[in-house]
């Protein structure tokens, strides 16, 4: 077993090493861009009536279909329908980016819909312009409410990432998959991917559930 | 582009293949039921030890939880499908091996225990403790007080948020197919690669899925509403 550990494992470190860096890349992107349409949908949710049955379709569409369904329909179907992602490595980003911007552009929605209305009244009473209302009086609050959960949606991402592997993006899983298909002796490699995943994901969740206990008690932001 | 829209959303052969791709989805189906019904009896199980008495066991079904909690659900599929069945073997000192099917109940059932064990945990603790000290002051069994005081109560709590987990739990059957058992996605990578026409194929694919969740979703809770609102704690 440790021979066997010495030699699949720490023999393809590189390999594996490699494969976890394009899982990191992979998963950064696709987070950024998850937030970057998270937020213009979830605005256009709540402020831009003539969007929000679009941005609610859109909300719906991404969160009620798997990601490995999202992953093959962007990368088989969107480069004819929309002319790009031109290579995997966009695709697995784009899909990535598509399902979680759903969840976390439902979040930005309740954290703004939780807010009480005399906040708005009282930034109108002191003559703020509306985007001034949104910048300094929503924004903040929103993406303190948002914290905890931006950095579990970082772990789903991390999990999820796991099928770029099925349209060849040498990912972490991919790299592992493929020493197995070299050497047929998955069970140490197997098993200490799925525990570098595990760690890198659970420090993650640990982060975050200490963010939020601290963001309840500094900031009385009670669920 | 308008043309690939109108392609993308042809049904045509989605009805052509109606009889494979139908055969599909009762596997996913029964798939997410097998596997539905191991998480939840694993998460009784350990969400009852996470709120024991007993240090050791709240340790252990903590550890148990997070670890099914933070792995990938495809990498536990990996693992079930090839590293169980050597472990096994050498264990067993005979040579065992598993088929596509069982791995993939095992891997979801086990994954989805951890979420659920979660959910259990929440749902157990929601209880107001007087509650169960006076059942016990009635006389009544600890099963009595489980089955009779703190499950009914509890399950309303959390419905919603076992709602969650359930729709997860389907929308995660989609990568069985991945260790080759013939699910919805199985079948449209075949006739993918027979008539070599993804657009169609994969959006049809997705928007199905997207029908079946929501429409899932949106009948048990209007299904439920009546019951979780009735003796509410």
């Amino acid at each position: 077993m440790i021979d066997n550990f010495n030699r699949y494992v720490l023999g393809n470190a590189d390999l594996l090493g490699q494969g976890l860096l394009m899982t990191l890349r992979i998963c950064v992107q696709a987070f950024l861009l998850a937030i970057v349409l998270a937020v213009a949908v979830g605005l256009a949710r709540v402020y831009v009536p003539m969007l929000r049955f679009l941005a609610a379709a859109y909300i719906e569409f991404f969160r009620a279909t798997p990601i490995l369904v999202q992953l093959l329909w962007v990368n088989y179907v969107w480069p004819d329908l929309f002319g790009f992602p031109q290579t995997a490595e966009q695709a697995g980003i784009i899909a990535l980016a598509l399902q979680s911007s759903g969840y976390l552009a439902e979040t930005i929605r309740s954290g703004i819909e939780g807010l009480p209305r005399g906040q708005y009244d009282a930034g109108r009473a002191v003559g703020l312009s509306s985007l001034q209302i949104i910048r300094r009086i929503v924004a903040p609050q929103v993406v303190l409410v948002m914290a905890p959960s931006l950095i579990s949606q970082m772990a789903v991402v991390i999990k999820s990432s796991t099928l770029v592997s099925v349209i060849a993006i040498p990912d972490l899983m991919y790299a592992a998959i493929r020493i197995v298909n070299q050497w047929f002796e998955p069970i140490e490699i197997l098993t200490s991917t799925a525990f570098l995943y595990f760690l890198v994901i659970f420090l993650l969740s640990l982060a975050a559930n200490r963010i939020s206990d601290r963001f309840r008690t500094r900031f009385g932001l009670a669920e | 582009m308008l043309d690939h829209l109108k392609q993308s959303l042809d049904p045509a052969l989605f009805w052509e293949y109606r009889v494979t791709l139908l055969a599909g989805l009762v596997e996913n189906i029964a798939i997410f039921l097998a596997s539905a019904v191991l998480a939840s009896l694993l998460a009784l199980a350990i969400g009852l030890a996470r709120t024991s008495s007993n240090r050791f066991s709240r340790l252990l079904s903590a550890g148990y939880t997070e670890l099914f909690r933070n792995t990938p659900e495809y990498v536990l599929l990996v693992w079930a499908y090839y590293v169980l069945p050597l472990i096994l073997s050498r264990l067993l000192a005979q040579k065992l091996s598993i088929s596509p099917v069982p791995a993939a109940i095992l891997a979801l059932g086990f994954a989805y225990s951890g979420f659920l064990s979660e959910t259990v945990r929440t749902g157990l603790l929601a209880v107001p403790i007087g509650h169960r000290e006076a059942a016990m002051a009635l006389g009544m069994s600890r099963i009595d007080i489980l089955r009779r005081i703190v499950f009914p109560q509890g399950l309303r709590r959390v419905l919603p948020d076992a709602l969650n987990q359930y729709v997860s739990l389907f929308k995660a059957t989609s990568i069985v197919s991945l260790i080759a058992v013939e699910d919805i996605m199985y079948q449209v990578s075949m006739i993918n690669v027979e008539e070599m026409r993804p657009l169609p194929l994969y959006t049809g694919a997705a928007l199905l899925y997207c029908a079946i969740v929501i429409a899932a979703s949106q009948t048990i809770q209007v299904l439920t509403r009546r019951w979780r609102q009735r003796g509410w704690a």
